[in-house]
């Protein structure tokens, strides 16, 4: 049944985004059903960096996820980091960023994600894709049972999405969709 | 293919409900407001600041929307987008730009595309082994299918330092027949002086973004990192304001007006060279 997986995945999201996606244009009705998806890859990736974060993940496991994770981004994509005392950005390949997240020396780690999102509009750039911006913000708690110590906190992150509309060929039709690639990431910890 | 379905089905929804995971996952911290109330990007300060989006910022207005622009809800948008903990706008100075802006006659929007706004990013490079600050003035422009951030203008201290042009007694000069003798006198400028900038005219300006970008493709400015970004506005008629983000505890938070002026004849050009830095 597995390899039949993909193939389903991609029926499903190519016949749902076909009835959105005619045009170059991005009308309201279709920018909110690229939102949608985009949002979708958004949350994946939350599932995934929380899952990764976890200490109760198995190492094969977190590899694994880590792999999911790293399928959702454009090649070359980084991370940005910056804290409250530190405004340099601390830049990391997006594969680097969930080995060091993995890796971080705590007995327990929490990662749970704000309700509350923000979508930029899309523009155009040069080469004719769109690039947006969503904004999440995610709550860190890691705690070390040997020191008793907790450390706590909230990090905004403002994710690149490119937008880009494909074409595939399903049983000899030639179906366009629309598809979502998450790119660049500034990671800001906020005074929240 | 049903039982396909089904199964993905299931295994998707497994994946959304496990309890304190992804984003909407039950056990989602609650934002008290904060998140909602703060200007998280610049793209939301245009869309607050036109009212081209809902309160909660979920639902964006459109033209034909029965909100789009509306003039009570820009009213309420843009008195949250200053700055009310640290700048000092007064609320006077405050009421005078909205009454301009939300205009019954004439209101006035800012535009994503249109000229008449600019990035300033203050970054550090390595210069010849030292980490230097390096000011960097961008500004969009259409390109291809779409459009793009260039580097517009650069301000780099030691080119300041270098290009220092002398005045009275102090500065050289190729007397007025000069010619006559077949400009030998160069030499006195090339060899001689260590200003040569004292034989240019007055209006004579160095292109730092060229000296700049010089130094790089030889190798000898390389990039480090960001420290700042800001932005400055003069799309509004005879105002100018700044956009800095503020990252701090409370709901006056995001990207905000933090310096407002009232500009008279005259006033842009002043403002745009001590902007520049370069008077």
């Amino acid at each position: 049944m597995k390899k039949y997986l993909p193939l389903f995945l991609l029926l499903f999201f190519a016949t749902t985004a076909v009835s959105v996606a005619q045009s170059d244009n991005i009308s309201p009705a279709r920018k909110q059903a690229i939102d949608s998806l985009a949002l979708e890859k958004v949350k994946d990736l939350s599932k995934y960096i929380s899952i990764i974060g976890s200490k109760e993940t198995q190492f094969s496991e977190a590899n694994r996820v880590m792999d999911r994770a790293e399928e959702l981004f454009a090649p070359g994509a980084e991370m940005g980091v910056s804290s409250l005392n530190r405004k340099e950005i601390a830049y990391y390949k997006v594969r680097r960023y969930f080995e060091r997240l993995m890796a971080l020396n705590y007995d327990r780690v929490n990662i749970t994600w704000y309700d509350i999102h923000y979508i930029s509009d899309l523009e155009r750039q040069p080469d004719g894709r769109y690039v947006g911006v969503v904004t999440v913000y995610q709550r860190f708690e890691g705690t070390s049972l040997e020191s008793g110590l907790n450390y706590r906190d909230t990090t905004k992150k403002d994710i690149t999405i490119y937008v880009e509309k494909k074409q595939t060929q399903i049983a000899g039709r030639t179906i366009e969709f629309w598809d979502v690639m998450l790119g660049d990431i500034r990671v800001t910890e906020t005074s929240a | 293919m049903r039982k396909i379905i089904l199964s993905v089905l299931v295994l998707v929804l497994s994946l959304e409900l496990a309890p304190g995971q992804g984003l909407y996952s039950p056990g989602s911290p609650k934002d008290d407001g904060r998140f909602a109330a703060s200007t998280k990007q610049v793209n939301q300060f245009f869309r607050r600041f036109n009212a081209e989006e809902s309160v909660d910022g979920s639902q964006r207005y459109y033209s034909g929307d029965a909100l789009y622009r509306d003039r009570e809800l820009r009213g309420k948008f843009i008195s949250i987008l200053f700055d009310n903990e640290t700048s000092g706008i007064s609320n006077e100075l405050k009421r005078e730009f909205m009454g301009e802006v939300l205009s019954e006659v004439m209101p006035q929007y800012i535009n994503f595309h249109r000229e008449g706004w600019f990035a300033e990013v203050s970054a550090l490079f390595m210069y010849r082994g030292k980490r230097e600050n390096v000011t960097l003035f961008l500004k969009i422009q259409p390109e291809g299918l779409g459009y793009e951030w260039v580097i517009d203008k650069v301000v780099f201290e030691p080119f300041k330092d270098i290009f220092s042009k002398p005045e009275g007694d102090a500065k050289g000069f190729l007397h007025p027949l000069s010619h006559e003798l077949g400009f030998m006198n160069l030499r006195k400028a090339f060899q001689d002086s260590d200003t040569p900038e004292a034989f240019t005219p007055k209006e004579y300006q160095p292109d730092y973004l060229t000296l700049f970008l010089y130094e790089m493709k030889r190798g000898n400015i390389r990039f480090d990192n960001i420290l700042d970004v800001k932005f400055h506005f003069f799309q509004i008629n005879n105002w100018y304001f700044e956009l800095n983000q503020f990252n701090r505890p409370g709901f006056n938070t995001g990207w905000l007006i933090s310096n407002l002026v009232k500009l008279n004849t005259g006033d842009k050009e002043t403002l745009l060279r001590y902007i520049y830095d370069q008077k």
